[in-house]
């Protein structure tokens, strides 16, 4: 059974290297090969869901897998999943599925395209499943390259600029985010775990303090801000938000889909799995700062989204009002508020893909994004009445989006607020406002595309063929469903959830 | 009677069903599955019939009961614990609230098949009837808050969606985004009171709100510098004031008028808004500790005043009981508010038949007609006898002629207000409030008949119009629904005296009184016995858990105080000697004016000009909200913040950097090549050293070399780890 994260990790690689052997002109053997990979990844995920013990609290003991790597460091390549990392996981598996096959209409350079998505689908699994720090960091870099690249060259008008924004603010993250590695190294002695991150937690460093600039600095409050930098801007948190719409307006639209749906939430991801064990006493003396900031994200986001003239932009701006959301559950540190900050993660991943996925279904027709065009006039119009099926399935997926009960985003916001409503009142009456903005922004872009009289240029679409349709069914399926019942995302997740804050209700 | 999870569920499991199936394969049945539909909320009705049997034939029996039936979401883990179960409650209230969901929307639903017959997307029509229906039956089901919000936002999207029904038009869309917001403003006040219930009573379920209350749970605990109580209190309330169309927040209501009239009929009478006041009458309790009762009366009293105001100038005869509807519901939200809680159920149920009559009656004018305008109608009576017959009696209903229910009910909260405005011992200010009522009372008299005479009496004002009306026949499903609606307008039906108030009786006691023995007040203190019980659904998934409990029924006024007998005596007579008389002028007033034509009515809106442009204007909230607050406020903001983000924020703070860092390698490079020469390899020189390669790609767009640098520098820190340890 240990051989099995491996796999689920290497998979995508050998299809990598299985793409670069395909001859470059062979465009159709390369997609196909790409989308055999992928569904054999997403299969081995389920097979990962179907031997997870719902009942261990931490890493699943039959799944590790730990093998030395540098031990001249004590770097060790060691892997795990808990009930945190496995709906990432799973997720990670079908959005990159379904990209495959909503990217089958990329023209250009279509073996680099897919090797460099393979590429990334292996590095965030990496990210998922490292438990050593030094492995962690490194597919957390690995994971740059390829994004990089996919919008830097398969991009929009404006992709240069926007990928090495969005390259250097992570980078800049990390790069404090490996200072904090480097001090918890020299911290704990450079011995046997020191790169270890289930060794690491528990609040060893709570007493810990350290010389720097002439004074004595409290080590945990240090670096529970390094990693907080470093997590921040990936998920993102208001003020490190603003690579966000650049990447994903000049991003293609499975480029957007897997940035919205799993990047991000390697961020929030980073804060449960590391931030916060860790340095527990910090995460909790600092938690109302968390809530603010995620608040301000919250509304900050929306009123944005607001003021959007492009679809795609708004849907980025959604984005950092949603994932603000996580943070408001994550500050709460009660059992519904932190089970519902995992539950959005993965709700938002399906909900937002839908989005972008639909905005990309609509650029392939129109070659514009834009709702009201610079000049003044309307981008769609009467898209309701020209395109039924796009019309029903988009609709669900705003739905979703905006919170409607019955839908996945619902019982997620709906748990952050009821664990969060204690401990920030305050916070949380202005963060409901949220869903009201929320909703306003969304219905005011549908209703700008949707409605009234079809334009003679919407006349020129067709509605979604049965591929398109075929990859947005899954999406909808797992919104609907989980909205209705959500017990079994969240069962895979309480246990996890449970240990952690077991440990950080020792702090609070 | 036995009651089991098979008796119950089916009420809202069929018309759901009927969704599904609808939704999916609606365009491969026949007739587009409209039957499915019907047949699924006729048999959900027949279904109801029998517990509301059981209500009213088991002596009056006001038991309620509690079904768990299913553990939704369960995060326990170690000493951690967290569920949220899902049930039903029924009690008599229930009961009746069924059975009038349910026999409306059958009749809505039959009704609708000939209205709608022909219209392109007629499947789709009855999906979303099918979807309305169901999540209303679920609310009133539900034995929660949160459950009930659940079907609370179902029902705004399915609002949302008819009312957008024909979305090829412009103002559809307007209509249905102007509707869904504005109630959703509402939704989130409630939904911040059930997190402020939850805070602490720990989940939202009736019987344990009620439970907390009778302990005093709420004592002491504060949000914000109010106390908790009426924070939550409050914010229940302002849910209905969205879902119920009440000042504030009325403004949806009118131009929900886009949707076809069925769906007006199903929105404005049996679903949407009941809902609202329903919520206020189930979290009565609350609304009594938080003592917001007076915010909710003069609320009341000011929708009702208000919207008849603006009644009497509408042209259009949809608009005309667009308003009414607002207008009576504000009557609903002032017996709430006065403590008349029997009352204003009762009239949330005689409203809902009239108000449901109605709307078909004037769809059946509309589809006759072609038109909503009714300076184009009159005379209309001989082409359609049948819908003149029964607007007339729905009419006399909701103008509080005796005899019928709108007078039984209306009365009876008016003369609950004018006790709670003149007797109750308050403030003699609160007298207003009884007055706005009465007010409001003989607009809608007038206002109503006003309707009736223009469009049924006189010549025909457009001949062409006239000429193109069929004459009316005895269609099934055309007719008959609203033959039986006219015919439950009678008072009798609910109530066997002739005033509502049991001063003059017709039938024995226990026939007359059905309403108010069946209906009372939920008496806090009888919940105290109420025990929390950790559910585990594992145990009990095949035993039917039915909770039960007795609570008896306030005799006398329900929630008025009843201390002073006289005074609530005197209050009633009179308050219904001048319902009477009121409703008596204000239809002679609107017969002079457009039968006898003693007067044109131009001579008032002369008289009355700066009145008369207020209310065609809806008192400016529209435009105050619209013009100002949205486009002069929300959106000059948003466009500020959005500026301020990418054009200032992004440009210069972000951005800047890469000014910042170019002046750093230049005064670096001159540091580097004047004073160090080639030892700084220390870590600032690396830091520099790394902005350098980053401005360089910046500038030069060389990507690739990027990535070699980031392994070179990446495996310098691996090598100075080495070299360190």
């Amino acid at each position: 059974m240990s051989g099995l994260l491996n796999w689920v990790l290497w998979f995508p690689v050998i299809g990598m290297i299985a793409v670069l052997c395909v001859p470059g002109t062979k465009v159709q053997t390369i997609r196909y090969v790409t989308l055999v990979t992928t569904a054999i990844t997403f299969l081995l995920t389920l097979v990962l869901y179907a031997s997870f013990d719902t009942e261990v609290g931490g890493m699943q003991p039959h799944l590790s897998f730990k093998m030395p790597w540098i031990s001249q460091f004590h770097i060790n390549y060691s892997l795990g999943i808990d009930g945190i990392s496995l709906p990432m996981i799973i997720l990670t598996g079908l959005l990159f599925l379904i990209c495959t096959l909503s990217s089958w209409t990329v023209e250009k350079n279509v073996k680099a395209y897919f090797a460099l998505m393979l590429m990334l689908q292996s590095s965030v699994f990496g990210v998922f499943m490292a438990l050593d720090f030094f492995l962690f960091y490194v597919y957390w870099e690995v994971m740059l390259l390829p994004m990089f690249f996919l919008i830097g060259i398969w991009g929009g008008e404006n992709r240069e600029y926007a990928a090495i924004k969005f390259f250097l603010y992570t980078f800049f993250g990390s790069i404090i985010m490996l200072v904090g590695i480097i001090a918890l190294y020299y911290a704990t002695g450079k011995g046997e775990d020191s790169f270890n991150i289930l060794a690491l937690q528990g609040g060893q460093f709570t007493e810990m303090t350290i010389h720097l600039f002439g004074t004595d600095w409290s080590f945990e409050r240090l670096f529970f801000w390094a990693m907080f930098l470093g997590f921040a801007i990936k998920v993102p948190v208001f003020p490190f938000h603003t690579w966000l719409p650049h990447a994903h307006v000049q991003a293609p639209t499975a480029v957007s889909v897997i940035l919205a749906g799993v990047l991000l939430k390697m961020g929030t991801y980073g804060f449960l799995r590391i931030a916060f064990p860790i340095f527990p006493s910090a995460a909790v003396e600092y938690a109302h700062v968390l809530a603010i900031l995620g608040c301000i994200s919250v509304i900050y986001g929306a009123f944005c989204a607001m003021a959007q003239n492009d679809v795609k932009k708004l849907i980025a701006y959604s984005s950092v009002s949603h994932m603000g959301f996580v943070m408001l559950g994550m500050s709460a540190m009660t059992t519904q508020g932190m089970n519902g900050a995992v539950l959005q993660m993965f709700n938002h991943g399906t909900s937002t893909a839908m989005m972008f996925l639909m905005v990309g279904v609509l650029y392939e027709r129109s070659h514009h994004r834009w709702i009201v065009k610079p000049d003044g006039t309307k981008g769609y119009g009467g898209l309701y009445t020209h395109m039924p099926k796009y019309s029903i399935i988009f609709i669900i997926g705003m739905f979703a989006s905006l919170g409607l009960p019955g839908l996945s985003g619902f019982i997620s916001e709906a748990l952050i607020f009821l664990g969060i409503f204690n401990k920030f009142t305050t916070i949380t009456v202005i963060a409901v406002l949220g869903l009201l903005v929320g909703a306003a922004y969304l219905l005011w872009m549908f209703k700008r595309m949707f409605f009234g009289e079809v334009s003679d240029e919407v006349k020129e679409y067709d509605d979604m063929n049965k591929r398109e349709i075929g990859y947005m069914i899954p999406l909808c399926v797992a919104v609907i469903f989980f909205g209705i019942y959500p017990m079994p995302v969240l069962n895979i997740m309480r246990a996890s959830v449970g240990e952690l804050l077991t440990l950080l209700a020792k702090y609070n | 009677m036995e009651y089991t999870i098979s008796t119950i569920a089916p009420i809202f499991i069929f018309p759901f069903m009927a969704f599904v199936v609808n939704a999916f394969f609606g365009r491969k049945l026949p007739r587009q599955g409209d039957w499915l539909s019907v047949g699924a909320i006729f048999a959900s009705f027949l279904y109801t019939l029998r517990i509301f049997g059981d209500f009213i034939f088991n002596k009056f029996s006001t038991d309620y009961y509690v079904h768990k039936v299913f553990n939704w979401i369960d995060l326990s883990y170690g000493d951690q614990f967290f569920k949220i179960d899902l049930g039903i409650y029924i009690d008599n209230m229930t009961a009746i609230m069924l059975l009038m969901v349910t026999g409306v929307a059958t009749l809505i639903h039959l009704f609708s098949t000939w209205y709608m017959k022909g219209d392109e997307r007629y499947g789709k029509f009855f999906v979303y009837l099918s979807l309305f229906t169901s999540a209303m039956l679920g609310l009133v089901l539900a034995d929660n808050l949160l459950l009930l919000f659940v079907f609370w936002e179902i029902m705004g999207f399915c609002s949302y969606s008819l009312i957008g029904f024909y979305y090829e038009k412009e103002e559809a869309g307007n209509a249905s985004l102007k509707a869904f917001m504005t109630t959703r403003i509402g939704d989130v006040f409630l939904l911040l009171g059930i997190l402020g219930i939850w805070s602490v009573v720990g989940n939202v379920n009736y019987v344990d709100i009620y439970a907390a209350i009778s302990q005093g749970l709420f004592e002491g605990h504060t949000v914000m510098g109010i106390s908790l109580a009426s924070f939550a209190a409050f914010c229940v309330f302002m849910g209905t004031v969205g879902k119920s169309a009440q000042v504030p927040l009325q403004v949806w209501l009118p131009d929900a008028m886009m949707g076809p009239t069925p769906c007006s009929a199903l929105i404005h009478a049996a679903t949407m808004v009941a809902a609202g006041v329903y919520l206020s009458l189930r979290m009565y309790p609350l609304m009594e500790l938080g003592e917001v009762t007076h915010i909710i009366a003069y609320v009341g009293a000011i929708t009702a005043f208000l919207a008849a105001t603006i009644a009497l100038v509408q042209t259009d005869i949809k608009a005309v009981l667009a308003f009414s509807t607002i207008s009576q519901l504000g009557y609903m939200v002032l017996g709430i508010g006065v403590g008349s809680y029997n009352a204003a159920f009762m009239h949330l149920i005689t409203h809902a038949v009239f108000k449901a009559c109605l709307f078909l009656s004037a769809g059946s004018v509309i589809h006759s007609t072609h038109t909503q305008e009714m300076p184009e109608m009159g005379g209309l009576r001989k082409k359609l006898p049948i819908t003149f017959l029964a607007m007339l009696l729905c009419t006399l209903a909701i103008a509080g002629i005796p005899i019928f229910s709108g007078f039984v009910s209306k009365d009876r909260i008016l003369g609950d207000a004018l006790y709670w405005g003149l007797y109750a011992g308050q403030n003699k200010v609160h007298f207003i409030v009884p007055m706005l009522g009465f007010g409001g009372a003989f607009l809608t008299a007038f206002y109503m008949f006003r309707m009736m005479f223009l469009t049924f009496f006189g010549e025909p004002k457009d001949k062409e119009v006239y000429e193109h009306c069929h004459h009316e026949h005895f269609e099934f499903n055309r007719t008959l629904p609203l033959i039986i609606l006219a015919a439950l307008t009678l008072g009798v039906f609910y109530s066997g005296s002739l005033t509502g108030q049991g001063e003059i009786k017709i039938f024995p006691r226990a026939a007359q009184e059905w309403f108010k023995i069946l209906v009372a007040a939920p008496e806090v203190k009888n919940f105290e016995s109420y025990t929390k019980e950790k559910f585990d659904f594992a145990d009990t998934r095949e035993e039917k858990v039915w909770e039960k409990a007795h609570y008896h029924h306030q005799s006398g006024y329900a929630g008025v105080n009843p201390d002073n007998e006289e005074g609530i005596h005197h209050a009633h007579i009179n308050g219904a000697v001048a319902s009477v008389i009121i409703a008596f002028s204000g239809v002679l007033l609107a017969f002079f004016l457009y039968i006898r034509r003693l007067m044109s009515p131009d001579f008032f809106v002369n008289m009355l000009k700066p009145l008369h442009r207020l209310t065609t204007h809806r008192y400016y909230f529209d435009d105050f909200y619209i013009g100002i607050l949205l486009k002069k406020g929300l959106l000059v903001f948003n466009n500020a913040l959005a500026f301020l983000d990418m054009g200032i924020y992004d440009r210069i703070a972000i951005d800047g950097w890469a000014k910042v860092n170019n002046w750093i390698y230049r005064a670096s490079k001159w540091f580097d090549d004047v004073i160090v020469d080639s030892i700084a390899v220390d870590g600032t020189g690396t830091a520099v050293n790394l902005f350098n390669l980053v401005l360089r790609v910046l500038q030069s767009g060389k990507i690739q070399f990027y990535f070699v640098v980031l392994i070179v520098v990446l495996s310098g820190y691996i090598w100075s780890l080495n070299f360190i340890s």
